[in-house]
């Protein structure tokens, strides 16, 4: 089936997103494999609760067996049965700076996962496709942290006091500046944590009898401060525009829910990489619906700042369009940036207010100048102020870092998801053993990547999540590609039947149907 | 060696049972109570299938009016 879009015009490059279907067969040998895990899951709780086994999870004491129990959910029972027996996969200790190439601590589990022992040999230069760095700026030397250590001589390292009371240090000031000179906009304001930024700033902005507008794969920080605002909210189907168009044509219809009232505010919450699929949002057609139906647009660059666009500066700048057609204009300073926090940039009138009744502002510690300092370097490296083509280098290594990889996965025969420009690349695994013999097998070959499984993804489309950077070489990305190859043939990953139905974006016309699958 | 790269391949195919079944997961233990079960379950199927096939087969061939 093509789906094809009547775009009028607004797309200005080919919008290639794809996600290729499960394969029957391997979605039936998931759910077998997930089977065999709970069979075996209930015989080991069985066992703990006659004291056959030893029980090394938590439980309840013995004075509280009678309340209400605490852990016999579903996502405790995974938890105790298919978590932690895979459990070596995360939280792995790094010791050196998450750039290009890391150092990690090495450990052993003589208990199957329950306590890890560290052996005291450090792993030294895993290749890194797990951190958020796609511009590499985490480095421990260069402008950045020389600037950064200059000032954390001058201002120390805490603020201890909140924006509104004393935290608000001059270079927060210019921090702020420089953010809106970045983005476009009037104004900005910036936040010591990024997921703070949205969820204590959407209450501020929406509240009783207001409607959000989110997408199905939006990040928790979002679906918290929607929840924590009170406001009403509908779901629209992951980047579909009818879906959305649909939504906002019932709400400006029919209203509040039984007293028929007009909204008050229509907000739409949108991210600008969704960093699970690796999709970019449909920005263009997102804005057309936005002003046809007057509502307001709050855009989440968390992942797409700095890593898009020919200039670096998001998703607006890479579909071209005006940034203050995005009423709100969020993002994060830990992905790109190498540092820590979030910003929201706006009109002025819309920044002023937040100033006063964010709680975010009120409550939280302003940023610390270090982090302060790392953020305005590499900001005005991106923009080219500091007179180098330093940033507008990394971006273009970044961009064909993303068309390389891409292009070579999807050539062995790998499912991988998302569009074809994002630096976020999820491979998929599918079966629940896979994920844990996936980590392991690429950290003996000296490579360290994310492996995603339920709770954040749906149960059977478990994911391998290999983040690009404009740090890495055409050689590591060569070497990490070989060793992927051969994991896949050892793990049987290469699922990919070219079944790809790419979305087309041109007139439907008699040629059409030959672009059909193979 | 011929026995040895069968071996190997052998090995291979283990390692795909392993990891589908989701065997690769659980501990030892596990293992045999699972690989023993079905190995009982594929036994008694096998051998019932041995015993009852001449039955059936003359069963079929009868209905069919091959043989009488």
């Amino acid at each position: 089936i093509n789906h094809i879009v009547h775009n009028g015009g607004l797309y200005k490059r080919p919008f290639n997103e794809a996600f290729e279907e499960t394969p029957m067969l391997v979605a039936v040998l998931t759910y077998v494999g997930y089977g065999v895990l709970t069979l075996f899951g209930y015989l080991r709780d069985f066992m703990r609760q006659w004291k056959i086994e030893k029980c090394q999870n938590a439980t309840e004491r013995d004075e509280q067996k009678d309340f209400v129990p605490l852990y016999q959910d579903f996502e405790n029972f995974y938890n105790r049965n298919l978590y932690m027996r895979i459990r070596d996969s995360w939280n792995r200790p790094i010791c050196s700076v998450p750039g290009a190439k890391v150092d990690m601590m090495e450990r052993v589990s003589h208990d199957y996962n329950w306590t890890f022992t560290y052996t005291g040999r450090v792993i030294k230069g895993i290749i890194n496709m797990g951190s958020y760095n796609y511009l590499g700026f985490a480095q421990k030397e260069g402008t950045c942290q020389e600037a950064a250590a200059k000032v954390l001589s001058q201002y120390g390292a805490g603020v201890c006091s909140t924006r509104q009371e004393m935290g608000n240090l001059d270079k927060h000031e210019e921090l702020e500046k420089l953010v809106a000179r970045f983005l476009g906009v009037e104004s900005a304001m910036t936040y010591g944590m990024g997921f703070a930024t949205n969820s204590m700033n959407i209450p501020a902005l929406v509240g009783k009898g207001c409607l959000i507008l989110s997408d199905e794969l939006n990040h928790a920080s979002l679906v918290l401060g929607a929840r924590l605002s009170g406001a009403t909210i509908r779901i629209f189907k992951h980047n579909n525009m009818q879906s959305l168009e649909k939504l906002l044509k019932d709400a400006i219809v029919h209203g509040q829910p039984r007293t028929r009232r007009p909204w008050k505010k229509i907000l739409i919450l949108v991210e600008g990489i969704y960093s699970m699929e690796g999709s970019i949002v449909r920005l263009p057609e997102v804005v057309a619906l936005k002003k046809k139906y007057k509502s307001y647009l709050y855009l989440d660059e968390a992942h797409s700042i700095g890593a898009l666009g020919p200039s670096g500066r998001g998703v607006v700048d890479y579909f071209g369009l005006n940034p203050e057609d995005v009423d709100v204009m969020m993002g994060t300073f830990t992905k790109s940036f190498g540092a820590a926090g979030g910003y929201i940039g706006g009109k002025k009138e819309l920044i002023d207010y937040l100033r006063t009744y964010s709680h975010s502002a009120v409550y939280a510690t302003s940023m610390s100048p270090p982090v302060v300092e790392q953020i305005i370097t590499s900001m005005k490296c991106i923009m080219g102020e500091d007179g180098t083509t330093v940033g507008k280098a990394r971006v273009q290594q970044l961009a064909e870092n993303t068309r390389y990889f891409r292009r070579r996965l999807k050539e062995m025969g790998f499912i991988i998801y998302g569009n074809e420009d994002s630096p976020v690349v999820p491979l998929m695994l599918y079966m629940p053993a896979k994920i844990g013999a996936f980590g392991r097998e690429m950290l003996k070959r000296n490579i360290g990547v994310v492996v995603v499984g339920f709770p954040a993804t749906p149960i059977i489309e478990s994911r391998a999540r290999f983040c690009l950077s404009a740090a890495h070489t055409k050689e590591m990305l060569d070497t990490a590609l070989k060793e992927i190859n051969e994991v896949g043939d050892l793990l049987q990953l290469k699922y990919s039947r070219h079944r790809l139905v790419p979305l087309l974006d041109r007139p439907f016309d008699e040629t059409t149907y030959e672009e059909t699958e193979d | 060696m011929a026995l040895g790269s069968a071996w190997q391949r052998v090995s291979w195919l283990y390692y795909q049972y392993l990891l589908v079944t989701a065997l690769y997961m659980l501990e030892p233990w596990e293992r045999t109570v699972f690989n023993s079960m079905l190995v009982s379950v594929v036994g008694m199927a096998l051998y019932t299938g041995y015993v009852f096939m001449p039955q059936h087969i003359m069963a079929i061939l009868h209905y069919f009016e091959v043989v009488q």
